[in-house]
């Protein structure tokens, strides 16, 4: 029930900041991507929040949604306590990585 | 029904596996000549009584009420003896039926329910009452009655359970007819333990497991909703204990006359 | 198998959600690149941006257009007991992604063929 509702919160805040990401990073000037442009936007503390939530909640939806595909098969269904912690500490270790890239972009 | 289809033959394709001879089932084809209001189950008779003696399927009250009959009809879950056989009839003259899928098959159209029952029992699903039962009746408002959508209705056929795409996946899940069983003690008002019945759905093997495919409402031959059921546990159990304090404060009252 | 519209639905969102969690590990691994300076980051986001994988972006778009009209589909039957509808409901996502995708399809190859 707790990955249930993790994964219908974590999809609300999704549709928020998906619909953000997609317009400003895709159909918005520029178009072509590059280090220039993404600091130009991270350089405001805004934007810097809005991708760390949107990290978090992305990872947190991937991850709870891999258990519930995963754990549906009755073979691993019998191991989903360590398929638990897996997944949180693949959450855990993606988050700091991609907050150092979030980071990086201030250099 | 015009008079060409009374006398019309109709090629009945049926899955067959006998374990002792067979590996894998099989289909075998029979000619069988309609008559009007012949049903399904009907048109199985015809065939074991007739044609092929080795024919094996379950039946038993022919109304639509034992929940015997149960089994996959032109990709459908259905009742046999309550499904017209002029109604299934395909472009090519064919009705194709075959054992409740996801299920393993002991013979023919006879399939192992083991898991269907033990998921069953799992729920609790016999009425926990009050000690202190009333000399003459439990009352319950229109509203508590309309409330249970029928649930009652459920004849423990199968056809939800063994068209559940979860439940050919993992065995393990409670599936649609605990859960709609669930359902109807939880929202019973003479039941007593509400809380520890939305305990149970809601483990990881319950509710949070129905994907909300809607396959169990599309098969269920009495028009009965699970997935509307399990929405609502999902809902309740939420907030089981206040639930659980509301049906005490309500079973104060269940002998004394409904207020209109 | 019992095929029927609701089971066609979960399947599609079972595959388009496998592909994007594949995707955001692959998109995560690209923007990293960051870590290692400008020229790293530039050269890597260059190679992801040629016309092929524009076409790639136009797939990716419609797991994600498919995959979020379903979740706002599931939330409102769960929110609004909707179960009585499910067969309007999911055609009515499948022609709305196909029209999302379609108009951001073209948007896409709009932009790339403008040299954007």
């Amino acid at each position: 029930m707790l990955t249930f509702k993790i994964q219908r919160w974590s999809a609300i805040a999704l549709l928020f900041f998906l619909t953000v990401h997609m317009i400003f990073m895709h159909y918005v000037p520029p178009f072509h991507i590059t280090f220039d442009v993404v600091q130009a936007r991270l350089s405001t503390p805004t934007w810097k929040i809005i991708d760390i939530l949107f990290l978090f909640s992305v990872l947190v939806h991937a991850m709870a949604g891999s258990y519930q595909v995963i754990t549906d098969f009755e073979s691993a269904f019998n191991y989903r306590k360590a398929l638990a912690w897996a997944s949180i500490i693949i959450v855990i270790l993606a988050f700091i990585y991609g907050a150092k890239t979030i980071w990086a972009f201030q250099l | 029904m015009s008079n060409n289809d009374i006398q019309r033959t109709v090629t009945v394709r049926i899955q067959r596996f006998n374990p002792d001879v067979d590996k894998k089932p099989h289909m075998q084809d029979y000619q069988v000549k309609m008559w009007p209001g012949m049903t399904i189950l009907d048109a199985l008779h015809e065939i074991k009584t007739h044609q092929d003696g080795s024919v094996t399927y379950r039946r038993s009250c022919r109304h639509g009420i034992c929940g015997s009959c149960a089994m996959h009809i032109n990709g459908r879950n259905t009742l046999a003896c309550k499904t017209p056989i002029i109604n299934e009839v395909q472009k090519n003259d064919t009705v194709t039926i075959g054992p409740l899928p996801y299920l393993p098959v002991i013979k023919d159209m006879v399939v192992d329910r083991t898991s269907f029952w033990e998921q069953y029992l799992r729920v609790k699903p016999w009425l926990l009452p009050p000690n202190d039962i009333p000399e003459k009746e439990f009352r319950m408002s229109q509203e508590e009655v309309d409330a249970l959508h029928d649930a009652e209705a459920c004849i423990m056929c199968g056809a939800c359970y063994s068209s559940c795409a979860v439940i050919g996946l993992n065995k393990k899940y409670l599936g649609p007819h605990a859960l709609l069983k669930a359902f109807l003690r939880v929202l019973d008002p003479r039941d007593t333990a509400p809380a520890e019945r939305l305990e149970i759905v809601s483990q990881a093997d319950g509710v949070a497991r129905c994907h909300t495919i809607f396959n169990c409402i599309d098969a269920c031959p009495k028009g009965l909703n699970p997935t509307q059921a399990i929405e609502t546990l999902r809902k309740l159990a939420q907030k089981r204990q206040k639930y659980e304090e509301a049906r005490r404060e309500r079973q104060k009252h269940l002998n004394e006359p409904i207020p209109s | 198998m019992y095929t029927s519209t609701g089971f066609i639905s979960w399947l599609l969102r079972r595959i388009s959600g496998v592909a994007l969690v594949l995707y955001l590990f692959t998109h995560l691994w690209v923007i990293g690149a960051a870590n290692s300076g400008t020229q790293v980051f530039n050269a890597r986001l260059d190679a992801v941006q040629t016309p092929i994988f524009k076409l790639f972006e136009i797939a990716l778009l419609a797991a994600v257009v498919y995959h979020a009209l379903d979740g706002i589909r599931l939330l409102l039957i769960h929110y609004f007991d909707l179960t009585e509808y499910r067969k309007t409901l999911f055609w009515a996502v499948f022609i709305a992604s196909a029209i999302l995708t379609l108009a951001g399809g073209i948007a896409i190859l709009a932009i790339m063929l403008n040299g954007g």
